[in-house]
C-alpha cells in the first residue's frame, strides 16, 4: 500500500520541481519589459504662460535653438520668412499647404498640433496624428533603406528600435514642398528621432534634423507630449476646404 | 514718429501672434481683422458641421427690408468638440446672435469668435489666441 503512494509523491515533487524550473527559466530569458507609450497625448508645455512664474516644470523641454542653415539656403530662407510677416501684416497671408489641405507630414506633423495617438504592435509602432488622420508607421529592427531607394513622401520610410528605455527612428525619403518651418532640404535630410519617458504621463521626442547639402550642422530640439487617459482620437477628414490660393499665391476665402 | 512707432510694434506684435495662431490651426487668420468685431443678428439657414473648418450660415435682416447672407468660419469641428460643441446645437431657422471677426476685404464673411444660441446660451469659439481680435460694438 506504502510503495505506490510513495511513487506518486516523488513523482508529484519531480513535476513540481520541474514546472518551477522551467518557469524560472522563463522568467529568466524574458526580456526586460519595453516602455508602454501606447495611447493618446497631447503637446506638452506650448502657449503663454506655459514657462510663466513658479519653478520651472522640469517636464517642458528648453526651447528650440535657430536652425544654422547654409549661406546659400539661409537667405532664401528668411527672404521667405520675411515675405510671410510682411503679407501677414497687409492681410494677404501667403497659400501654405494647409490652404490646399495638405497634412503637415514630417517632422511637422510630431508638433502634434492636435491630438496623436501612438500604437506598439508587433515590429511596428504606429503614430497618427488626428489633424488631417495623418499616419506614419515606424518598422522596427529592420535595416533602413538607401535614400536612392525611397519615393519620397509626407511621413517618409522610418526604421526604429529600443535602445534601454529610448526609442530610437531614422526617417528618410521626405517631399521636397514638405518642409518644416519652411525651411528647404535636400534629398539627403535625414529625421532622427528619440522618444522617451521621462515621466510616467510624460514622453520627450529629441528631433534631430540631418541634411549635409542645407545645414551647416544639424538642428536639434525636443517635444513633449503628455498622456489623455480618458481621449480617443476623432476623425479628421477636408470635406469642405473653401481656402483657396489665388494667382499671386495669396490666401483666399471662397465666398459662398 | 510715436505714430509711427506705435505702427511698428503693431506688426511685430501682429507677425508673433500669427506665429502663435498658426502654430494651432488650418490656416493663417490674417484675412481676419483684428480692430474690430461685428456682431451679427439673423436666422441660421445652415450649420456647417465640416473639417477643415465648420460653418453657420445667417440671413441677416437689414434696415431697407432686404436680407444680407453671411458665412461664419468657425474653427476646426475637432477643436469645438474638444471644448463641448455639438452638431445639434445650432439647427436652420434658429435665431442667433454671433461676434464675428469680419474678412479685410469686405466680404460677408466673418471668423466666429462666440454666437449665442436660441436659448439665450453662449458659447465661445476654441479660436486660437482669441484675445488678439479686438471686440467692439458695431452691428450687421
Amino acid at each position: 500500500m506504502r510503495a505506490p503512494h510513495l511513487a506518486l509523491s516523488l513523482t508529484l515533487a519531480a513535476l513540481v520541481a520541474v514546472v518551477a524550473a522551467q518557469s524560472a527559466a522563463r522568467a529568466q530569458s524574458k526580456p526586460a519589459a519595453l516602455p508602454d507609450i501606447t495611447g493618446s497625448w497631447e503637446r506638452h508645455g506650448l502657449g503663454p504662460g506655459a514657462r510663466a512664474g513658479g519653478p520651472r516644470d522640469a517636464t517642458i523641454p528648453p526651447p528650440p535653438p535657430q536652425p544654422q542653415l547654409k549661406p546659400q539656403y539661409a537667405k532664401e530662407w528668411q527672404d521667405r520668412i520675411t515675405a510671410g510677416r510682411a503679407a501677414d501684416a497687409k492681410g494677404e497671408p501667403l497659400a501654405t499647404n494647409y490652404t490646399d489641405c495638405l497634412p503637415d507630414g514630417m517632422p511637422t506633423m510630431m508638433g502634434a498640433m492636435f491630438p496623436m495617438e501612438i500604437l506598439q504592435s508587433r515590429g511596428q509602432v504606429t503614430v497618427i496624428e488626428e489633424a488631417f488622420t495623418q499616419v506614419r508607421r515606424i518598422l522596427m529592427d529592420k535595416p533602413q533603406k538607401s535614400v536612392e531607394d525611397v519615393e519620397p513622401g509626407f511621413y517618409g520610410y522610418s526604421v526604429g528600435r529600443w535602445e534601454g528605455d529610448t526609442l530610437v527612428v531614422d526617417t528618410i525619403g521626405i517631399k521636397e514642398n514638405v518642409r518644416f518651418q519652411n525651411m528647404p532640404h535636400s534629398p539627403q535630410m535625414r529625421i532622427k528621432e528619440r522618444m522617451k519617458l521621462v515621466s510616467p504621463n510624460v514622453l520627450w521626442n529629441e528631433i534631430t534634423i540631418e541634411d549635409p547639402v542645407v545645414l551647416e550642422k544639424p538642428h536639434t530640439y525636443t517635444v513633449a507630449y503628455r498622456r489623455m487617459p480618458d481621449y480617443t482620437l476623432l476623425e479628421y477628414v477636408c470635406e469642405d476646404n473653401r481656402e483657396y490660393a489665388d494667382d499671386k499665391g495669396r490666401q483666399k476665402i471662397r465666398i459662398n | 514718429m510715436t505714430s509711427r512707432r506705435t505702427a511698428w510694434v503693431g506688426v511685430v506684435l501682429s507677425a508673433v501672434m500669427m506665429m502663435a495662431a498658426t502654430a494651432a490651426a488650418h490656416h493663417s487668420f490674417a484675412v481676419f481683422d483684428h480692430t474690430r468685431t461685428l456682431t451679427i443678428r439673423g436666422t441660421v439657414t445652415k450649420f456647417q458641421w465640416t473639417n477643415p473648418h465648420g460653418f453657420l450660415e445667417v440671413d441677416v435682416p437689414q434696415p431697407d427690408g432686404t436680407t444680407k447672407h453671411y458665412s461664419i468660419e468657425l474653427t476646426s469641428i475637432n477643436m469645438m468638440q474638444r471644448v463641448g460643441w455639438r452638431s445639434n446645437m445650432i439647427k436652420a431657422g434658429d435665431k442667433v446672435t454671433a461676434v464675428v471677426a469680419p474678412l479685410l476685404s469686405g466680404d460677408p464673411v466673418g471668423l466666429g469668435l462666440e454666437v449665442t444660441m436660441a436659448d439665450g446660451t453662449t458659447k465661445p469659439l476654441p479660436v486660437p489666441n482669441a484675445g488678439s481680435f479686438k471686440r467692439t460694438t458695431e452691428t450687421q
